[in-house]
């Protein structure tokens, strides 16, 4: 699919053939596009363990689930719980940072050289951000545009996904992660039972509420030829509702046993 | 346990509304497995629909919000995995789903 149509098509999948299992290298797709993801300083906080819904303990599935995810828990044959490993920056202390600088990546034609990273960089900058209250949050945003690199490979891969919350305390029990990984999002993954359409692209502020040009206030102009450009290439598609869509959500929810 | 014909409680009629809103027509007639199913639960739990429904919200004593409590609806669900998981019922995830469409049409958020 072309990246523009992928965009588009993206939707969060609710409805999953709970009996289909997903291919072992459409898994590893997956992981292999978080990992390539844009990272601040090359730390690549993002981890991901891949549990198979199956090889949960019925009991432990039960206590995994809330009031809003676990329909989708119970149907997606796979789990990729993400996490932000907060300990990476004073482990690796620079050193992915000069990796970078061996491979050409960064040069001296920005400023990088290895005794910068040795005496500044890591000393000065990483090791006090680690301990700085907002440093969860600059890690997250970086796991979040990992983890929306392997969202979209799902789709490109035929697969339906959605993101939910997990209940850290019952998973950690079976992923049994370092003591400082922060606990993120659960990326479900599966065969979708929904159509493609899925009910269409779901309802969104508008465009200048969100973006701005210059300053806070002076929305960016948005130009109709551009939108009619991304319609055509399919990043903007027919909005929900869309018709039909309410009697698909009933037949799914009779084919579960799911309430109407 | 002694209950009112179950279309006269508060609760029943606003499930009851809002299949119809959704779906037009009478929905009890159209499909009356989904009166009997709350019928069954109500008998298995012992308590009437309105009662059930009212367990499930609080006022929070921090600023008098009126809003879920999680301890009942937790409770609810559980005898609702119960109701489902019970020996001999012909079709038992369609009797839990409508008994969990009863309570989520009341504005009880609930998955199980």
């Amino acid at each position: 699919m072309e990246f523009q149509e992928l965009v588009g098509t993206r939707r969060s999948i609710r409805f999953f053939d709970p009996k289909r299992p997903v291919e072992q290298d459409k898994i590893q797709k997956i992981l292999e596009a978080f990992l390539r993801a844009s990272c601040a300083v090359n730390a690549h906080w993002l981890r991901a363990v891949v549990i198979k819904r199956d090889d949960i303990p019925k009991a432990e599935l039960e206590k995994m689930k809330t009031p809003v995810q676990a329909v989708v828990i119970e149907l997606a044959p796979v789990h990729i719980y993400l996490y932000a490993d907060l300990g990476v920056v004073n482990r690796v202390q620079g050193a992915r940072l000069k990796e970078l600088y061996d491979a050409n990546v960064v040069a001296a034609s920005h400023g990088w050289s290895h005794k910068f990273v040795d005496e500044i960089v890591y000393p000065h900058l990483l090791k006090p951000m680690t301990g700085s209250p907002h440093y969860p949050v600059m890690a997250a945003f970086d796991c979040g545009v990992a983890a929306c690199q392997g969202l979209l490979m799902a789709f490109e891969l035929g697969l339906g996904a959605c993101l939910t919350a997990f209940v850290a305390p019952v998973v950690n029990e079976i992923v049994k992660p370092p003591q400082d990984w922060l606990p993120l999002y659960a990326l479900n993954i599966g065969y979708s039972l929904e159509s493609r359409e899925a009910g269409g692209q779901r309802p969104r502020p508008p465009f200048e509420e969100q973006y701005f040009l210059g300053q806070y206030g002076k929305p960016f102009p948005r130009d109709p030829k551009v939108v009619e450009q991304l319609q055509q290439s399919r990043l903007i598609q027919a909005a929900a509702p869309q018709p039909g869509r309410k009697e698909e959500i009933r037949r799914l929810a009779r084919q579960l046993g799911l309430p109407e | 346990m002694t209950m009112q014909p179950l279309e006269e409680y508060e609760s029943v009629r606003t499930w009851k509304s809002a299949l119809s809103r959704e779906w037009g027509g009478d929905p009890f007639a159209e499909d009356p497995a989904k009166l009997i199913a709350l019928q069954q639960f109500c008998e298995f739990i012992g308590e009437d629909p309105d009662v059930i429904v009212g367990h499930c919200f609080r006022i929070r004593k921090s600023d008098g919000e009126h809003v879920i409590s999680a301890k009942w609806r937790s409770f609810y669900a559980e005898k609702i995995k119960q109701f489902r998981d019970r020996d001999h019922q012909p079709e038992p995830r369609r009797s839990a789903a409508a008994v969990m469409g009863f309570l989520i049409h009341n504005g009880v958020m609930l998955q199980v």
